[in-house]
């Protein structure tokens, strides 16, 4: 049979077996910790049925741990899919949230929001970090003009506007010394601030900004071919440009704002699951979110227990992983040039 | 017929086509030639309605730029490819306008199937379009058009990143594409190719036509070394073909 040679473009099963990843990531991250919860019991207690967890166990099952873990999987989903995005968009396989300037962006918007005594105003701050990261994405693709698919110049035009950005935010947060702990605590990175009051906003502006770019991924393969061939197919190739970066944008300045500045998710993670599956269509988007979120669930477990009881900023395993795992993505893409 | 009148595109002050009429018949193969900046490229995007443009395009009748279901297919001078992608799946982004994005149906797989068959890349379509040959790669860019079952295809200097072995066999399947009764419009730089395998040769220069018609008067026609500055001179082989070079002015 000669159509058996072609294989599908994608799978079902692929993102069934991500989503799987989650929830299986999701269980650890719940039950293991200074305390160790019972697998049943917090399933259970989930589940509301009888016999579930009691007292103290309860209240750092349903305060402590689940929106630390759902705050997690909002985190990470939102970077690895934003990164996916970039990487299509801009057609340059090395851009990431943070590689761009966005996530630098988003934080200066943050700082300003915080310093000027919005910091509280969880519903706000994404939309400061949002207007910072937009500016700091327009900024780095108006500096890299027609050169933007080209990844050196890109970065390099990202790294210039994000340590701009970086250092107009120090010199906020060091005039504003009463804000200083607040924000330097948020830059580190960390999902210690979860409570439900977060994750509801964080919540609410991720998985809208998720909801468009998955509706929308289908139609970002266009942006793989050439504008004029994408327009032969019936595509705005600007317009759906604008849409995405929006979108991506919102969720990494969510991401940001949410849990301050977590690296290389969003390089680390599309790569992944596209070298996995042989594939490069963005209808893995769904399945590069469940992975992002699985892969930030347990990076937080880490976070939490390595050095228990003193906690790493997540950052610092990201970070351990997804540079070396940038090395590599830089070195085969050089070999294969 | 695809018909040309007074077409005329503007990059804010600048006209970059001056008021071209066409006639292009269909199922034909023409080759708009050119020294570089004399509108080729601004040409093919205009054709495909990517270009705001005065005057106007019609093909049987309709107007390009108002029937989106025009199914015109083109095929760059490059690709640009930003991530690891397979042959196949490549190809198969050229059916989505007949599938819809984001499905792929049978009948799709078997059309990819058979145009990497046709181009000689059946075998390959598992391999990562990064790692092929410029040959390779312009048959990959060729069968992603041709599986999008187009009317109409342009083709962007379809053979200049290729040395001559690969762009005879190249020119070879847009002739085939031809005889199947694609109409063919391409850009080329080889001049002598494009009179051998086109039937018509359109001479541009600052964004005019010069000259348009059958390729064998076209090519010894004071025009065609006109666009050129004179650089250029035409030579006949003994079985009567035309070679042109590159001349040295005196």
């Amino acid at each position: 049979m000669p159509t058996n040679q072609i294989d599908r473009v994608w799978r079902w099963q692929i993102t069934a077996s991500a989503a799987a990843a989650l929830l299986i990531a999701g269980l650890l991250a719940i039950g293991f910790g200074p305390v160790n919860l019972n697998f049943l019991a917090i399933i259970k207690t989930l589940l509301g049925l009888p016999n579930g967890l009691q007292d103290q166990d309860r209240t750092l099952l349903l305060e402590l741990r689940l929106p630390r873990v759902v705050l997690g999987a909002l985190v990470g989903a939102a970077l690895a899919t934003s990164g996916a995005v970039y990487q299509s968009v801009f057609r340059n396989p090395l851009a990431d949230p943070y590689l761009l300037g966005v996530a630098s962006g988003a934080g200066l918007g943050a700082t300003i929001a915080i310093t000027n005594g919005a910091g509280n105003l969880h519903a706000f701050l994404p939309l400061f970090a949002f207007f910072g990261g937009v500016l700091a994405v327009g900024a780095t693709f108006l500096v890299a003009g027609k050169r933007f698919a080209d990844p050196s110049t890109l970065l390099l035009a990202g790294i210039a506007i994000g340590s701009f950005a970086t250092a107009f935010q120090t010199y906020l947060q060091q005039r504003n010394s009463a804000a200083l702990r607040p924000v330097y605590s948020w830059i580190l990175g960390q999902l210690t601030v979860a409570d439900w009051d977060v994750v509801k906003w964080a919540g609410i502006y991720i998985l809208i900004a998720l909801f468009i770019l998955i509706r929308i991924a289908k139609v970002l393969d266009a942006l793989m071919l050439s504008d004029e061939e994408a327009y032969s197919l019936g595509v705005s190739p600007q317009k759906i440009r604008l849409i995405a970066v929006a979108a991506a944008t919102l969720a990494t300045a969510t991401a940001v704002s949410a849990s301050g500045l977590i690296g290389f998710v969003g390089i680390v993670v599309p790569h992944l699951v596209r070298g996995l599956t042989k594939r490069a269509t963005n209808r893995s988007l769904l399945a590069i979110a469940f992975v992002g979120a699985a892969f930030l669930v347990i990076a937080d477990l880490g976070a939490r227990t390595l050095l228990s009881p003193a906690e790493l900023p997540i950052g610092v395993i990201t970070a351990f992983v997804g540079a070396p795992f940038f090395l590599f993505v830089l070195r085969a893409r050089n070999r294969g040039a | 017929m695809i018909k040309l009148e007074n077409l005329s595109v503007h990059f804010g002050d600048v006209q970059v086509l001056q008021s071209i009429s066409l006639d292009i018949p269909i199922g034909s193969w023409s080759c708009l030639v050119g020294p570089n900046g004399a509108g080729k490229t601004t040409l093919l995007r205009t054709m495909l309605g990517m270009q705001p443009y005065s005057g106007s395009i019609q093909f049987s009748g309709q107007e390009i730029a108002k029937n989106k279901n025009l199914n015109i297919a083109f095929v760059p001078q490059r690709p640009s490819i930003p991530a690891a992608m397979s042959v196949a799946e490549y190809v198969m982004l050229g059916r989505a306008k007949l599938d819809g994005w984001g499905k792929e149906s049978t009948k799709s797989r078997t059309i990819v199937h058979e145009m990497l068959e046709t181009t000689q890349l059946l075998g390959m379509q598992s391999q990562l379009v990064q790692t092929l040959s410029g040959g390779e790669m312009q048959r990959v860019l060729i069968a992603r058009a041709l599986v999008q079952e187009p009317k109409i295809m342009l083709l962007d200097e379809p053979t200049s990143a290729l040395d001559l072995h690969h762009q005879i066999s190249v020119l070879n399947k847009i002739e085939e594409i031809k005889a199947k009764g694609v109409t063919i419009i391409s850009t080329m730089h080889d001049i002598t190719l494009g009179a051998m395998y086109a039937e018509r040769i359109i001479i541009m220069q600052n964004g005019r036509v010069l000259l348009d018609g059958e390729s064998s008067e076209v090519i010894h026609s004071p025009e065609l070394r006109s666009a050129f500055e004179d650089r250029i001179s035409v030579h006949l082989l003994d079985n009567g073909r035309p070679v042109i070079v590159a001349a040295k002015r005196d």
